[in-house]
């Protein structure tokens, strides 16, 4: 017995220590996990800026900073000349006219599911603006080739063209002919694949208003709009900011479905119903058949979007910083 | 007086004021029934506000003191399967008309709730806010009216060099104080108080409290509270609620001294509730 308990003596302080060290060594397994997890986020980031600089790097040497300027595309001229002008020009367009239309049409959404919405319709438009944000998107690339394309180009296009015919500015903007294939028909496109972003973060965000404040705008006389846009809006605004920002990365970045219906031209017109392109869809649809010069230029153009984007969501935070200084934070 | 009536007990403490003559009433309830879907929560209220005068409604947790509150602006209309039955009176207007406007009558009656609501703008805003959803004035007119509100407030010194600050940037006492005078600014007739205090340290309970007495000469004041003191200290007019039912309707020294119903003593002396 003597012995025994003992043994059991020696044994539990040692024991206990063994543990704790096999403790401990989980913990700086668990740290190094995590921060290896963390650190090669910055590794990939780098990784894919240098590759591209790599890439990029003949057309830069070639063409130098009137690449931002240029219009012309011609790879197979001689010499060959790059210019990323159109593609960014019609990135930045389609994306502003796709944002026009989802940032009122989402908040609207938002708005009418969180404060108007009958019970019962709730779940329904719920899941169909779920349901939106999982069709993939080159099943928007077709729909809108074979059916939003035509039907705008037989119907609104030729309606609008009519109307501001003689209307200085405007009547460039939606100048003629309707096309199946514009930079219009793409920013709607994205208009309505960005929709679920901006509605579905809106939305969660409307429901974080404590109820009591509505209440008390409610209870000065407020109606349901001036709750709306004096106290949710407000009080949300970072949330519904971050929906949107979201939502333009998605925008400026989509390929698959613009690829489709923009019609793939470099020139610059001023009308919105014109042909275009983006930067995206000028590198899917020209990259699997180029080499040399012509691949480094669309590489570049790859750089180009990557800083674009860069600054565009800068941009956007040091819009929020101005907005919480306005609000007196 | 004062010291008195902090540290009376609720049973046998005196009210700071004396009885103060029946005043003409401002809100005349008669036989209200309300309805959280199925659940019958008030049970054929019968009472009236007088003008000018301080009514408190206690009674323990879910007696429906907060629901009759929320019945006189009508708060309860934003809730589905909600419902009023009976008459309520707001001078010649019945509240409860269904072509009543909601907006005017939220304009007559303010509400001030439990937790301070500061809408996420400036403090200069959220007075103007509402000042600016029924008058068309100038700036320099509605610098008054916010400076005047504010001052209604109590609260004009402490954010008279502040008005660009942010609502949310004020402490907690602050901020019901902004409520008070945001609902103030809008000049309705009759105040509601949720429990103003429930979420304030000792020291800003009193200077609301205070405030509610100033208010009293200008407004109607109905309010809600956990705090039997309080209402001792506050209220000309005390309403003991329970399970729906209003119990005993009287003025409040009477209520706190020697009242009529069982249920009512069991409950200012702490035996439930």
């Amino acid at each position: 017995m003597a012995v025994q308990s003992d043994v059991i003596d020696d044994a539990g302080p040692y024991d206990r220590a063994k543990a704790l060290s096999a403790f401990k060594l989980g913990d700086v397994t668990f740290y190094w996990i995590t921060r290896l997890s963390a650190i090669s986020v910055l590794l990939i980031l780098g990784g894919i800026i240098i590759s591209l600089i790599v890439g990029a790097f003949p057309a830069m040497k070639e063409f130098g900073v009137s690449f931002l300027w240029t219009q012309r595309w011609a790879p197979s001229a001689d010499p060959p000349v790059l210019g990323a002008l159109g593609p960014m020009y019609g990135t930045l367009v389609t994306s502003f006219i796709a944002m026009l239309i989802a940032i009122p049409v989402g908040l609207g959404i938002a708005i009418f599911l969180t404060e108007l919405c009958p019970q019962w319709l709730r779940r329904p438009i719920g899941m169909a603006i779920e349901l939106l944000a999982g069709i993939p998107s080159i099943i928007y690339g077709m729909w809108g080739f074979f059916v939003l394309g035509p039907f705008l180009a037989n119907t609104f296009q030729p309606f609008m063209i009519k109307i501001f015919d003689g209307v200085p500015v405007l009547g460039a903007i939606f100048a003629g002919p309707p096309s199946y294939l514009s930079l219009f028909n793409a920013a709607l496109i994205l208009a309505i694949m960005v929709l679920p972003f901006i509605t579905s973060i809106s939305v969660d965000v409307f429901k974080t208003v404590p109820p009591v404040l509505k209440e008390a705008a409610y209870g000065v006389g407020c109606t349901t709009w001036e709750v709306v846009r004096s106290v949710v809006i407000p009080y949300t605004r970072v949330g519904v900011i971050g929906g949107v920002m979201l939502a333009l990365g998605r925008a400026l970045g989509e390929t698959m479905a613009v690829t489709f219906i923009i019609g793939n031209s470099f020139r610059i017109s001023s009308s919105i119903f014109a042909p275009g392109t983006t930067i995206s869809a000028a590198i899917a649809s020209e990259f699997a058949e180029s080499d040399g010069l012509h691949q480094s230029g669309l590489i570049l153009l790859g750089l180009l979007l990557f800083v674009l984007t860069f600054f565009v969501l800068a941009a956007a935070r040091l819009m929020l910083m101005r907005l919480e200084k306005k609000a007196g934070n | 007086m004062s010291d008195l009536s902090v540290s009376m007990s609720a049973a046998g403490g005196l009210p700071h004021a004396p009885v103060l003559p029946e005043a003409p009433p401002k809100v005349t309830v008669r036989n209200l029934n309300f309805y959280y879907g199925e659940h019958h929560a008030l049970k054929n209220i019968n009472l009236t506000l007088g003008a000018n005068r301080v009514t408190a409604f206690i009674g323990p947790s879910g007696c429906g003191k907060s629901t009759l509150l929320r019945i006189f602006n009508r708060m309860y209309d934003l809730y589905p399967g909600q419902r009023a039955t009976g008459q309520l009176m707001l001078d010649q207007t019945n509240i409860l008309d269904g072509k009543l406007d909601l907006n005017l009558l939220r304009a007559r009656v303010g509400m001030v709730f439990q937790k301070p609501t500061p809408f996420p703008m400036t403090i200069y805003e959220n007075i103007a806010f509402g000042i600016r959803l029924y008058e068309k004035i100038s700036k320099s007119e509605m610098d008054g009216r916010v400076e005047k509100a504010l001052r209604g407030g109590a609260l004009w010194n402490e954010v008279k060099d502040k008005l660009n600050a942010s609502g949310l940037s004020l402490s907690g006492g602050q901020q019901q104080r902004l409520c008070i005078a945001r609902t103030v600014a809008v000049r309705p007739e009759v105040i509601l108080f949720d429990e103003p205090c429930s979420a304030l340290d000792p020291i800003s309970t009193a200077k609301v409290e205070e405030l509610i007495q100033e208010l009293s000469e200008d407004y109607t004041i109905a309010i809600v509270t956990h705090n039997m003191q309080q209402a001792a200290r506050v209220s000309d007019k005390t309403a003991f609620m329970y399970l729906g039912e209003l119990i005993e309707f009287d003025d409040t020294s009477k209520i706190f001294t020697s009242p009529t119903d069982r249920r009512t003593q069991d409950y200012i002396t702490g035996r439930f509730g």
